[in-house]
């Protein structure tokens, strides 16, 4: 297939300038500005909508307030009172994720999230604080968190290795999970749209129709991705509270 | 005088309009295909973590390839711990 055609041409990335810095290049990129677009709608949505503060609220401010009572909610149900500090951490974890998935939505516009890179980057993140903080919390004692009370003493040298590996593989699989998602359903869209050219007469209205149910699902999985990626993060602080 | 009939037919009423909005309703409804790949993600991860450490075992131990075969099938162990606590989680749910 040429490459100008290809379904994956969606995710490539292209520099709007050449800034190397050292050996690094930190040229600004459509996935840059995408995420700076990500960022503005957030900052400009939330300081916009609960600008006037009413008690009676707006629409737009009703569907802010919803937004943090959905966030506040989750931290209080799996962390409970520890998790109150958390949420300025985790409420723009999970917008930005959220804004950045649906403003990939939007047609010609590039997903950031489609990139392990970027959720990587992200899942790192939670990953590296929520060690610190398991540390912080417990000191050394911390490690005893691989070592599960109540099985023969013979049975640890093989069980604490493969407790290490299942806290390690958290981080690839919080991020292999929203990158998966992003990039197997974009690519499906743009699969889908080829078929419209390529069939013949009006049997292309087929898969048409295919793609705006497929949109909607999308948009579907763009929140929910979110909302897991939150309240995984969410688990994870709960695990560096309690162990076990 | 209370009209008992009329409340009683209004109680039935509250009570499935409840359970039909409940979130437990909603929350039965997720595609078998998200939750398949919930679970595969959990156990490639694993894998990805059991294989990496095996093969920096090998580099710098030079062990090879025991640490590969070794690590792979602790990885392999692991992915299979994860998906029984998802599915635990899932459960208590």
């Amino acid at each position: 297939m040429a490459a100008k055609d290809s379904p994956l041409k969606q995710f490539e990335i292209v520099p709007f300038s050449n800034t190397e810095v050292g050996s690094y290049d930190i040229s600004f990129t459509n996935s840059s500005l995408s995420m700076v677009i990500t960022v503005a709608v957030i900052t400009l949505f939330l300081t916009l909508t609960v600008n006037p503060r009413s008690i009676i609220p707006s629409r737009m401010q009703l569907i802010s307030e919803l937004m943090y009572n959905f966030i506040a909610q989750l931290l209080s149900d799996t962390v409970g009172d520890n998790g109150k500090k958390y949420f300025p951490f985790v409420f723009s974890l999970f917008m930005f994720v959220l804004i950045g998935n649906m403003v990939g939505m939007v047609p010609y516009q590039f997903t950031f999230t489609s990139h392990i890179i970027v959720t990587f980057a992200l899942a790192a993140v939670v990953f590296i604080g929520v060690t610190i903080l398991g540390f912080v919390n417990h000191g050394i004692k911390f490690f005893t968190f691989f070592y599960i009370p109540g099985v023969p003493f013979y049975m640890h040298p093989l069980l604490i290795p493969i407790e290490v590996i299942s806290y390690l593989s958290r981080p690839i699989s919080l991020s292999v999970r929203l990158f998966a998602n992003m990039l197997a359903g974009h690519t499906l869209l743009k699969v889908f749209a080829g078929f419209v050219v390529a069939m013949p007469f009006f049997s292309g209205a087929l898969p048409l129709a295919f793609i705006v149910a497929l949109t909607g699902l999308e948009i579907l999985i763009a929140f929910l991705q979110a909302y897991v990626f939150a309240i995984l993060t969410c688990l994870y602080i709960n695990d560096a509270y309690h162990l076990h | 005088m209370v009209d008992y009939d009329k409340l009683q037919k209004l109680k039935e009423r509250i009570d499935s309009a409840e359970t039909t909005n409940s979130p437990h309703s909603k929350q039965k409804k997720q595609s078998g295909a998200g939750f398949g790949f919930k679970i595969s993600t959990e156990i490639i991860a694993a894998l990805v973590v059991g294989v990496g450490i095996g093969l920096i075992v090998d580099k710098y131990l030079g062990t090879k390839p025991f640490g590969l075969i070794i690590f792979f099938i602790f990885g392999a162990i692991a992915g299979f711990l994860n998906v029984y606590r998802v599915m635990r989680r899932i459960e208590k749910q």
